[in-house]
């Protein structure tokens, strides 16, 4: 009996020897500190819009028939900010110097990229947004709003310096850049990449072009004109691009997908019926012919088989015609064939063409406008698999296409063009650039609520209402005269 | 589920003053498979009440493999989406094994009659091993390949704690007794779990991991922690009919800030058999009791899930998450990195709440006050008590303007207030021991939540709920409707949603209530017992869902009926109801989402008609749509008992011997009758698919030696 009398004693010490209490607190499942390879990793894919989304259908190129999943209505109501991304940037420049990197190293010059882009992604569906007073944590917990004009303006100089410290970068043979998912750590890509989308915003700001602060056509053509300083895209292989697999990251639209979503989606008349209007190769590559016009005798490689329909019509119709073969649905061979379908740009080749083109249209810069427009559709035709060499002459040879000699009549060709190229790619360019030039004409309906209108902007967080309430107010009456957080209320730089 | 237990207990005297004891008991759950119910591909209740189509038998069904293709396709009239149920319930199988551990030894000395010390050193664990085994041909949320997984989820949770405490036992005048305790307690803890699934499998029917076709997923979770105690306790009795006690406590806890990991709580409680003190006439016996406690606690979590979850993962896009428990750390106040992986590489992204360096633990202290009194001889009882308790201040995350870079910021604030009463009578009419006799009691309860208090600065609480507002407000997706109420459609014949949720009204019951009979004649008694539940609304999820998925049986009866056989002929004829805005003009609405133009709308009834799934569609998508009201009340028990007279059991072994008719759950009342509203016991918003309730109908014979 003493020996278990002499156990229990034993028990009592060996259980309660102290562990290091202070230690304990700390969470040992995450890390509190990472190198920034990995948040830059992150920080990428958040940037990324994925192809066949609610904002691609917003876009306008394609239509869900089926009310339980998707719609076409333009009902928006709260956005997300960009703020955790945000803050996500700014943790990734701290890591970069916590790890030992020199005060200009590729995630901070990436850094300054990725705030512009961002804050732009988010004043370009909001409108003002909280900046200067942004990103403090509990030091300041109601920022004050900034107005997209100085978004815009400190963006472009956030992309001036990012070209300059990625030109330092270069020139030392940096290769320090790792995580890089997208363009391999290849910071002359990347270089590539800011100047190419720094036109783009200076696009987007075209009704300011007379704004003096912001000089925009020379700031534009100091670009265009200096490519050794800022280079921009000069190729396919240029684009910023998200690539499938076939393991983790599928293509959204797949063998897995075919089933459930071929005959729910269909594709929409503003971006189909473009195509087929100008006899464009691209028809037979994205979707496939209505069922009902081959049963009337028409051929798959008959442009007048392929039919989308107006976003803006009743869902019940669309999907009672899209059953009775009325509809072209969504490419099977080319979007659900495999799980890698086709890359996704983000930011591109064509639509920096195009880009150049409008400037040299506007006159912001001299060139040649017609060849870039020419190199913005061939590039996309490539991009899609449409062959330039066996469509290009008789293509070329419709005045529809043909760039016009008249500048207004020549602008819409490469708005349109820039639309088409745009299927599925870059994220919400395809709806802003309509909404800027009313180039491609968005089609409205019972399909498309919110009364009949295209929605001009989202509302901002509902949390604002109540954790930022003073100056979500005060946004709200300096940019609309009026306390309310209206979709259809127009933002500045559409004004 | 099979349970088996054990139990092993020991003590022995080692001298007069100094005794050990010492106890073991161990029990096992385990068993091969534990359905999924909730809304899934992976539930049999969605696969057939939500989804399953009308035309084909389910008898045709039991040959759940495909012939020549058996461990690999399945066999059913749909492959995209839905299950066979016999395949799901024969092949798809999620095991659960659960070991349960508690023991505990102690040594204590007597000095005297009224002074012990004791050594305690007590141990709880347990170790939990779930498994899934999806087989080829099994396609829930995103796992559309189909090409089966095999899936271990492991937990393992060990507690000690080890106690000094002092206790001394004493009457220190006559009538007044005392007892009392001092003492520490060192809680260590630690528990660790992993996660492990394959992402798809190479050979049929081979659950391995070992198995997988791409990388194997795996994840795992450790989270130790400690707390120190001291304690102290007074019974306090005062001949045998008033007493008071006390205890305090203070606890130093690792799971926080080391600034404030040390907190005290007390709490009180008295009572005093007021019959002892002055006579009535009538009244036998009377008591009134009364209680104060105060808890302090810091930053654990009751439950935990699997360990992705617990590392705010999600694996797996299907399936309901096992909770165990849990009382462990829950790290909320760690700025850390959440990793995942993208591309194949890891990612890592910055918490979105602010961490604080000065939180102090949450507190909640609770105090009731009570009375009961037994008249005529105990025949007529009545027992009330009164209670309020506020929870906080807690630990909670402010929302903060996301532009600050976090959504968040871990703060102490937010008290609720939880008062309400409780109400018993009994009585027993007649007493006859050997004839009719007859008892019945009836209670009433009811509590509500209010909001007291959130933060310095801060108006409102999960965007509607104000200070003083009840807890349980619904706010919810509604339709657009005119100032007398009616659905205001578009032009497509279909409701309009309003875009900012509305008030649906209150989750909570206003009160429960239940009556319970007795009536005895000679050997044969019958109890019966209706309850409920009274008040409150709560989504039907159900019907809902057959709405959606065509199965409600509304759909084919009346207009929608017709409509739906229309609808199959492409002729719209569904009209709902309400009206459209005749005048063309746009509907405009506040932040509120109220409508600030009705002095420009005019309306004409609707005439629009439209296919009914369309109708259906968007009607049932609006959640007001199902609200129905939460009230129900059942017959609960039936028991028919006869007892065998005893003279019929004299000279044998047996001395009583009865047989009894019991039913369970025999009616049930309630809006809609497609789910049991019992199950949603909380506040929540909306019911989800369910086991059915059973209705249990039996015998039970009963011989006492």
């Amino acid at each position: 009996m003493k020996n278990i009398y002499l156990l229990l004693i034993v028990l009592l010490i060996s259980v309660t020897s102290c562990q290091k209490f202070s230690a304990l607190e700390k969470d040992p499942n995450r890390p509190g500190q990472v190198p920034p390879s990995l948040i830059f990793t992150n920080v990428l894919y958040s940037s990324y819009y994925s192809p066949w989304s609610d904002v691609s259908r917003w876009n306008q190129f394609w239509c869900s028939n089926y009310a339980y999943y998707n719609d076409q209505t333009y009902d928006w109501t709260n956005t997300n900010f960009n703020y955790t991304q945000l803050q996500n940037v700014k943790q990734m420049t701290e890591e970069a110097i916590r790890v030992g990197l020199p005060a200009n190293n590729p995630y901070s010059a990436l850094g300054k990229f990725f705030y512009a882009y961002f804050f732009v992604d988010m004043s370009m569906k909001l409108g003002d947004v909280p900046m200067t007073d942004a990103l403090k944590g509990l030091d300041n917990t109601q920022p004050k709003y900034d107005t997209q004009k100085a978004v815009f303006k400190q963006s472009l100089a956030w992309l001036e310096e990012s070209n300059t410290d990625l030109q330092q970068l270069i020139n030392s043979n940096d290769n320090s850049l790792v995580g890089d998912f997208m363009l391999g750590g290849d910071l002359t890509k990347w270089q590539k990449v800011v100047n190419s989308y720094k036109l783009r915003l200076l696009i987007t700001l075209s009704k300011k072009s007379s704004d003096g602060d912001l000089n925009i056509g020379s700031t534009f053509s100091a670009v265009v004109l200096n490519p050794s300083k800022y280079p921009v895209f000069t190729s396919l292989d240029d684009n910023l691009k998200f690539t499938f697999n076939a393991s983790t990251d599928k293509y959204p639209l797949n063998p897995d997908e075919y089933g459930k979503t071929a005959t729910r989606n269909n594709m929409s008349a503003t971006y189909l019926n473009t195509l087929v209007a100008l006899k464009d190769p691209r028809t037979f590559i994205v979707a496939d012919p209505a069922e009902a016009k081959i049963k009337g005798g028409l051929h798959a490689t008959d442009y007048e088989a392929y039919v989308g329909a107006s976003s803006g019509e009743s869902l019940d119709d669309m999907s009672v015609k899209m059953l009775n073969g009325e509809y072209s649905p969504i490419s099977k061979n080319h979007y659900y064939g495999s799980y890698l379908g086709e890359p996704c740009i983000q930011i591109g080749y064509s639509e920096l063409c195009f880009n150049i083109a409008e400037g040299i249209n506007r006159g912001w810069v001299s060139g040649n406008a017609e060849a870039y427009y020419s190199k913005g559709i061939q590039a996309s035709w490539t991009f899609h698999g449409a062959s330039v060499d066996a469509n290009w002459e008789a293509y070329y040879a419709q005045p529809t296409v043909k760039y016009s000699s008249d500048n207004a009549t020549a602008l819409t060709q490469i708005l349109t063009q820039k639309y088409l190229a745009f299927f599925n790619n870059s994220g919400w360019e395809a709806y802003i650039n309509a909404r800027r030039t009313g180039v491609p004409t968005f089609l409205i309906g019972v399909g498309t609520g919110n009364s009949e209108r295209i929605a001009k902007r989202f509302q901002y967080p509902s949390s604002e209402r109540t954790t930022n309430a003073t100056n979500y107010h005060a946004a709200l009456t300096s940019q609309f005269g009026a306390d309310t957080d209206d979709i259809n209320s127009e933002m500045w730089i559409f004004k | 589920m099979n349970m088996t237990n054990f139990n092993l207990s020991g003590g022995y005297n080692i001298t007069p003053k100094l005794r050990v004891d010492a106890n073991l008991a161990y029990g096992r759950q385990y068993t091969p498979n534990t359905p999924d119910v909730t809304y899934g591909p992976n539930s049999i209740i969605y696969n057939i009440t939500v989804w399953a189509g009308a035309d084909w038998n389910i008898d045709d069904m039991r040959n759940y493999w495909q012939p020549g293709k058996e461990g690999v396709q399945s066999n059913y009239e749909e492959y995209t989406r839905y299950h066979n149920p016999y395949f799901m319930s024969y092949e798809w199988l999620r095991g659960h094994t659960k070991n349960d551990m508690k023991g505990y030894a102690s040594v204590s000395y007597k000095f005297n009659n009224y002074l012990n010390l004791q050594g305690r050193t007590a141990v709880t664990t347990y170790d939990l091993f779930r498994s899934e085994k999806m087989p080829f041909s099994a396609h829930p949320y995103g796992r559309e390949q189909a090409l089966g997984d095999y899936r271990e989820d492991k937990r393992n949770l060990f507690e000690n704690n080890t106690d000094l405490l002092l206790s001394y036992d004493q009457y220190v005048l006559p009538k007044l007794s005392v007892h009392a305790t001092v003492g520490g307690n060192i809680r260590t803890y630690e528990f660790r779990s992993s996660f492990a699934s394959t992402d798809y499998l190479n050979v049929p029917g081979w659950y391995n991991l070992s198995n997988s076709k791409n990388p194997v997923k795996s994840y795992n979770f450790d989270a130790p922690m400690q707390v120190l105690s001291a304690y102290a306790t007074a019974d306090i009795t005062y001949n045998d009919f008033a007493t008071l006690s006390l205890t305090g406590r203070n606890d130093k806890n690792s799971t926080l800030p080391s600034a404030n990991n040390s907190y005290f709580y007390p709490s009180a409680s008295a009572s005093i058999e007021m019959s002892k003190l002055v006579k009535i006439p009538t009244v036998k016996t009377w008591k009134i009791r009364g209680s104060y406690a105060n808890v302090g606690s810091a930053l654990t979590s009751r439950q935990i899930g699997t360990t992705d979850r617990a590392l705010g993962l999600g694996v797996l896009d299907y399936g309901t998450t096992y909770y165990s428990p849990y009382d462990g750390p829950t790290y909320q106040n760690s700025s850390s990195y959440n990793i995942n992986l993208i591309q194949g590489q890891a990612a890592a992204g910055y918490t979105g709440t602010i961490s604080n360096p000065k939180l102090k633990p949450s507190s909640s202290s609770a105090w009731e006050a009570g009375t009961d009194v037994g008249m005529f001889d105990n025949k007529l009882r009545f027992d009330f008590t009164y209670f309020s308790s506020i929870d906080g201040p807690q630990i909670f995350n402010l929302p903060i303007s996301g532009a600050s870079g976090f959504s968040s910021a871990l703060v102490n604030g937010i008290k609720i207030q939880r008062k309400g009463f409780e109400f018993t009578a009994a009585a027993t009419p007649f007493r006859n021991k050997d004839g009719f006799s007859w008892d019945i009691s009836a209670n009433y309860s009811t509590y509500q939540q209010f909001l007291k208090e959130i933060y310095p600065g801060v108006d409102k609480l999960n965007t509607f709920l104000k200070v003083g507002d009840r807890l349980d407000k619904l706010y919810e997706s509604a339709f657009v409707r005119t100032p007398d109420g009616k659905i205001i459609n578009d032009g497509s014949g279909r409701p309009i949603r309003n875009s900012v949720r509305q008030f649906l009204g209150n989750a909570n019951y206003d009160f429960t209530a239940a009556i319970n009979n007795t009536l005895t004649y000679k050997n044969v008694s019958l109890r019966f017992q209706f309850d409920g539940r009274f008040g409150g609304k709560i989504q039907d999820y159900v019907e809902k869902k057959t709405f959606q998925g065509g199965r409600n049986i509304a759909t084919v009866q009346g207009a929608m009926g017709i409509a739906r056989l229309n609808d199959t002929k492409g002729i719209k004829s569904y009209v709902g109801e309400g009206v459209q805005v005749s005048n063309s003009t746009a509907i405009a609405y506040d932040s509120d989402g109220k409508v600030t133009n009705y002095d420009q709308l005019q309306y004409t009834p609707n005439t629009t008609a439209t296919y009914l799934q369309d109708y259906i569609s968007r009607w049932s998508g609006t959640n007001e749509a199902t609200m129905i009201s939460r009230t129900f009340v059942k017959l609960r028990e039936v028991v028919l008992t006869y007892s065998l007279p005893k003279r019929y059991l004299q000279g044998t072994f047996v001395n009583q011997a009865n047989i009894s008719f019991v039913g369970r759950n025999l009616l049930y009342f309630a809006a809609k009758s497609d789910m049991d509203i019992e199950q949603y016991a909380g506040t929540n918003f909306g019911s989800d698919l369910q086991t059915p309730t059973q209705r249990r109908i039996g015998f039970n014979l009963n011989f006492t030696f």
